[in-house]
């Protein structure tokens, strides 16, 4: 007889994985368009630093940063989880990109905000 | 009529050492027989050793899937001329324990069926003079769903089957649906219970092996994305 062992309560997750994705897919494409195609000169470091600075594009990369970083590992976990199938290593293999996530999130905010042109 | 040669892969239980290997036949093919009809006809004058699972040879048991040239299908609803190819390949389907020659254990599909319930679940007992009402509309809603004969073609061409021999499989998600979608059914949560689990419906990774496999050209990731749609709703509101 079947029996359950593992609730996933992944609906949520399904979810916002659909809506990470379609906010990357834009980000991205606004992304392409103002940094490869409207730019122009050369794409260097002065051009991109000066528009990063600015703290609606801090808001605007903190969170592609977050949704990026979500997006990604989550989809890694959900791979993953189709092979794992022990407690223990479920837990590892779970700890490990939560914390991944985490330190990444917390790197890459920190050096948005920090950003400074010249500075 | 056309020689075909038919390579079929062999096991036998009883000659553990010899393990699966590949046996070729040559048939004579008569134009409209399908690839049931060769087995037999390899069976009963050839070599009666090799085994295989049917029974109705009409397409409604489900008993005869198998890998044919690489495909799942039924070997009773397939024609062996139309396959095009001088060299027809039969192996037992994948994912699955082989018991002998291509019969394989289904169990774990069998367990992935009982996990949704797969039968009506009514409140109420039927009226005792008719049966149960049920419109012509609410019945076409079934239409892509209760076709479905249990064959396991869909189940076992899904890599995420392969991966978990516990997941519930496409042909129980579409089951699931088969009787959510009934009118005459009020068990919703009972069917339900068991799909958001790990082996349940986010083991589906819309990899739409299922929807190729059907020998009845039924849909069950579409089947998975409405329960997936449903399970989303009661979380959310
Ligand atoms: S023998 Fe019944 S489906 Fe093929």
């Amino acid at each position: 007889m079947y029996k359950r062992n593992v609730r996933s309560g992944g609906a949520l997750l399904w979810l916002f994985q659909r809506i990470s994705g379609v906010y990357l897919a834009i980000v991205l494409f606004v992304h392409v368009i103002l940094l490869h195609v409207m730019i122009d000169g050369d794409v260097n470091w002065g051009a991109v630093a000066e528009r990063a600075s600015s703290p609606m594009w801090k808001m605007i990369n903190i969170s592609f940063l977050v949704v990026a970083l979500f997006h990604g590992l989550y989809g890694l976990w959900i791979v993953l989880d189709d092979y794992i199938n022990a407690g223990w290593a479920r837990i590892l293999v779970f700890s490990l990109i939560s914390v991944i996530t985490l330190v990444f999130t917390i790197y890459g905010t920190i050096t948005m905000l920090t950003l400074q042109v010249g500075g | 009529m056309k020689k075909l040669t038919f390579k079929i892969n062999r096991y036998n239980p009883d000659d553990e050492r010899r393990g699966h290997f590949m046996q070729e036949y040559e048939v004579e093919v008569p134009s409209g027989h399908t690839v049931l009809d060769c087995l037999n006809d390899i069976k009963w004058n050839q070599d009666g050793t090799l085994t295989f699972r049917r029974s109705c040879r009409s397409g409604i048991c489900g008993s005869c899937a198998m890998t044919v040239n690489g495909v799942n299908m039924l070997a009773c609803e397939t024609q062996a001329l139309a396959l095009g190819t001088d060299t027809i390949t039969v192996e037992p389907l994948r994912g699955c324990e082989v018991l002998k020659d291509l019969v394989v254990s289904l169990e774990p599909l069998v367990n992935g069926l009982y996990a949704v319930k797969p039968y009506l679940i009514a409140d109420a007992p039927p009226p005792t003079d008719q049966e149960r009402f049920q419109s012509v509309e609410e019945r076409d809603k079934l239409d892509g769903l209760y076709e479905c004969i249990l064959c396991g073609a869909c189940t076992s061409s899904c890599p995420s089957f392969w991966a978990d021999k516990e997941y519930i499989g496409p042909h129980g998600l579409l089951k699931a649906y088969r009787f959510i979608a009934d009118s005459r059914d009020t068990g919703e949560q009972e069917h339900m219970e068991a799909l958001d689990d790990k082996h349940g419906l986010w083991r589906c990774h819309s990899i739409f092996n299922c929807v190729e496999a059907c020998p009845k050209d039924l849909n069950p990731t579409r089947a998975i994305v409405e329960l997936k749609k449903k399970l989303v709703k009661g979380k959310v509101g």
